[in-house]
């Protein structure tokens, strides 16, 4: 029995060798990557999109960008640019009037010459469609914002578009960032189940959807006859690899199968820079990393010296040479470095434990026993929450944990998944969170910060009630003027500042893993996305 | 016999349709007391005003009762209505539909691959003391093998290091080749079949001994039946019942547990839809998912039953 037991095994073995060897060998040569190329660039991916229709998604629109045009967006150093429109309306160049009724009228003039793919021309009459279509409350775009507010479009001809909105609505220049809809391929028609339409819109960009292959990649295909000349786009086909572990899109960039990888984590990026055919491109952000003090939650943080101690008490600029690799920068507030409403003259909190010591004291709060500090019997001990499965966040509020305890305040870390996390900031039921606010393009800040924006008529989630800054953000809001609106933006920053109701840490860095043959790639810091100008991409040598 | 097996299948049918009923009650429950909520991924970007979140809740039949919200899809369900997914408005049936192969493939594979393995080092091991040991280590490794990990290893070594397989995907983009698919499917495969062929292997090697310690085999020995006789047409034949049971169940939990895999893989599975709708509370895809979980249990189950009566004898009197 012993020996064909021993015979089988052997043989067993030897099949399987075999089978494996088979296998390997076989295959090897089908799968030989090819690096970039004009003709194929194969970009990792970390979700599938919901939908292509540029409304109605809610993830980042990096794919549908190459394939429907904004009449707008922003490049690399955030300056909103034409792109279906032929330039952008001021009040300056006249096409932005105040109403003496409070309302405002934007003329948008359309850049000639533009077909949609199927060669219809794009005109005006798209436009007044699109706002219709957002506002006739039978669909489900993402957000109604600021269409909500347009009472009519008017169309004195097929160039022309009068938008005109009940009230001065500040950022009218993002209205069409998401593009148009195709009035004579939708009209009449139910978008919410028009899935040839949102799976494969027609645009007017520079790349058409060929394929959509469900939970493995979509290909986007040269559309013929781009409006800014046969010369562009330079690369053939885009090929989206949907990749949701990070790790496996991280391996797959380093044996070459997919060619770039946008948004690297901060703490991997180390990892790909010593690749050689790799760029890491980086770009400021316009987000920024902070701890929300939710000072209804918990009433210590209506105190703004506790809010000042505890900013002092946390040393960013090492948390950003060790924790973040320096990989960003330490910044101050809410409107980020590119904007040009920034202001860079504001109080600032730089690490000071003394300070923090000395102005807890003076609030009334002494240490007790265990060294945690008290006052009419309550302890300084709170809760933080933040997001698991984000390393670097664990770690950055495992430093703050320690950095509060050394000036004599507790704080407890709790950690939950994205998807909750969301839910429980919204119905502020927490006491401080670590989280990042990904701003727009535009610089509104009174969604985030007027004392009338709480959950749920807004973000104001530190609770932070200033009439003041209040005052200051609504008229920034009714604000037509850019220069004079980023006068008053600029006020209100240097207000959030002296109120300190969050702590400001560091600016969301955007790091692109790109080909170094890669020409024309830029990167983007807003929510336009690195593919923002997709149409100027050239594989060249290295 | 024929009428006793359909009566049993009748049966079994009916019995389910109450469990059906009282699973969709619990899952739905459930899902519904996880925090989050299909709005909650709106609320990451700053553009969506509260204003928006309550229209679209509102356009979701999310502001309804519960018990409301619940009946209606019942109501649906059962009429073969699964709705559309909350995610990117296409029809439920479609979404699941289209990822079935995809798992089917790489499930089929592995627990060909598994069984492949663990048959005959199950029957092996129970009879042979050393290969028994050594065996029992490998499988103890296999069994605690965290997936993801070995998964990611595989990975670097085949993919990365040796550049000999593609690391993920179903298949190489313009490739349509036999050998490119089998090329994406080792690496799986392999991750998924290692686990079950560790688990299964000792459940072999452990129905093999009580069976080897029975009366009937030294009465087949006593008759001149040789030791290898003895050994796969005996002792085998009786172990296997229970180990049919065991391999369809896990096959069915397979299919719906090969999420991590899936995932690590960028398998184009109904697992990874799994991950993907959980993460986004895509209420009408998960209701379906594990609705469509439990019923392939249910199936599978029976189906075990089905052909550990026909493989044994013994069980067919029974109801």
């Amino acid at each position: 029995m012993m020996r064909w037991s021993v015979r089988l095994s052997r043989r067993s073995v030897r099949s399987l060798a075999l089978g494996v060897a088979t296998a390997l060998v076989g295959c090897g040569g089908e799968t030989a990557r090819t690096g970039p190329s004009n003709e194929l660039l194969i970009v990792g991916y970390d979700r599938e999109p919901d939908t292509m229709n540029r409304y109605a998604t809610h993830i980042l629109e990096d794919i549908q960008a190459g394939v429907v045009e904004g009449l707008v967006t922003n490049d690399e150093t955030m300056k909103i640019i034409p792109v279906l429109a032929a330039e952008i309306p001021t009040t300056e160049n006249g096409a932005v009037i105040v109403r003496a009724d409070g309302g405002m009228d934007v003329t948008w003039k359309l850049r000639p010459g533009v077909k949609w793919h199927d060669g219809v021309p794009h005109t005006s009459a798209d436009v007044k469609f699109t706002v219709d279509a957002i506002n006739k409350g039978d669909w489900k775009p993402e957000s109604v914002d600021g269409f909500d507010r347009i009472a009519s479009v008017d169309t004195p001809d097929s160039l022309t578009a009068v938008v005109h909105y009940k009230e001065v609505y500040a950022p009218y220049q993002l209205q069409f960032v998401r593009g148009t809809l195709p009035k004579h391929v939708l009209e009449g028609r139910d978008l919410n189940t028009a899935n040839d339409y949102n799976r494969a819109p027609l645009g007017t960009g520079p790349y058409k959807v060929k394929e959509w292959k469900t939970g493995e990649y979509i290909l986007l295909e040269r559309a013929e006859g781009y409006w800014r000349g046969p010369q562009y786009p330079k690369i053939k086909q885009l090929l989206f690899r949907f990749l949701t572990n990070t790790t496996t899109r991280i391996n797959l960039l380093k044996s070459g199968e997919v060619h770039m990888v946008a948004l690297v984590a901060w703490d991997k990026v180390r990892e790909l820079e010593s690749m050689a055919s790799l760029r890491m491109n980086r770009v400021v952000g316009n987000g920024y990393e902070h701890v929300t003090l939710n000072q209804k939650h918990f009433t210590p943080f209506a105190d703004v010296k506790v809010r000042q101690a505890l900013a002092h008490a946390v040393n960013r600029d090492l948390l950003v040479r060790t924790i973040l690799d320096g990989q960003v920068e330490v910044v101050n507030g809410p409107i980020q470095p590119l904007s040009a409403a920034y202001e860079p003259q504001v109080p600032t909190y730089g690490f000071d434990p003394v300070r923090a010591r000395a102005l807890l004291t003076e609030a009334g709060w002494v240490p007790g026993a265990d060294s945690i500090r008290m006052k009419d019997g309550k302890r300084l001990a709170f809760t933080l929450i933040t997001q698991s499965g984000f390393a670097i966040r664990e770690n950055v509020s495992q430093a703050l944990q320690q950095a509060f305890r050394d000036v004599g305040a507790e704080m407890t870390v709790k950690l939950l998944d994205g998807t909750t996390i969301s839910s429980v900031w919204f119905t502020g039921d927490f006491d401080a969170m670590l989280h990042w606010w990904q701003m727009g393009a535009d610089p509104e800040l009174t969604l985030f910060f007027a004392g009338d924006r709480m959950p749920p008529a807004g973000r104001n989630i530190n609770y932070v009630n200033d009439a003041e800054l209040s005052a200051l953000l609504y008229r920034s809001d009714r604000t037509a003027d850019v220069a004079q609106r980023n006068v008053l933006l600029r006020e209100a920053q240097r207000r959030i500042a002296a109120l300190a109701p969050e702590i400001v840490l560091y600016n969301t860095a955007k790091v692109d893993a790109v080909p170094r043959s890669l020409r024309g790639f830029t990167g983007n810091p807003t929510n336009a996305g690195p593919f923002w100008n997709v149409y100027q991409w050239e594989i060249g040598t290295p | 016999m024929r009428g006793a097996m359909r009566g049993m299948i009748v049966r079994r049918v009916l019995q389910s349709a109450p469990l059906l009923v009282l699973i969709s009650v619990l899952v739905f429950a459930l899902l519904q007391a996880v925090p989050g909520g299909p709005l909650a991924a709106y609320l990451e970007n700053p553009n969506v005003r509260p204003q928006d979140i309550e229209r679209l809740r509102a356009a979701m039949g999310l502001d309804r009762p519960l018990a409301a919200q619940y009946v209606s899809w019942l109501s649906a369900f059962v009429r073969g209505d699964w709705g559309y997914s909350f995610a990117d408005g296409r029809p439920v049936l479609d979404r699941v539909l289209e990822r079935v192969p995809a798992t089917l493939e790489l499930v089929g594979a592995s627990t060909v691959l598994a069984l492949c393995v663990a048959l005959p080092v199950g029957v092996l091991a129970s009879v042979h003391r050393l290969f028994d040991r050594v065996t029992s280590l490998v499988a103890v490794a296999g069994i605690s093998l965290p997936v993801f990990w070995f998964g990611l290893l595989l990975q670097l070594v085949f993919a990365i290091t040796l550049g000999w397989l593609p690391s993920s995907g179903r298949a190489s983009f313009g490739a349509n080749s036999f050998a490119d698919r089998i090329a994406h499917l080792v690496l799986p495969v392999v991750v998924l079949a290692a686990v079950q062929a560790a688990a299964w292997s000792r459940y072999l090697r452990r129905a093999m001994r009580e069976t080897i310690g029975r009366p009937f085999m030294n009465a087949a020995r006593v008759r001149g039946v040789s030791e290898r006789g003895v050994l796969w047409h005996h002792a085998l034949p009786n172990a296997l019942s229970p180990f049919i049971t065991v391999v369809l169940l896990d096959a069915a939990m397979m299919a719906s547990g090969a999420v991590v895999t899936e995932s690590v893989f960028a398998w184009p599975g109904v697992g990874s839809l799994f991950t993907e709708s959980l993460v986004k509370r895509d209420y009408p895809v998960l209701m379906a998912f594990l609705m469509c979980g439990a019923m392939a249990v249910m199936v599978l189950n029976l189906l075990a039953d089905i052909a550990v009566r026909s493989i044994d004898p013994r069980t067919r009197g029974a109801a």
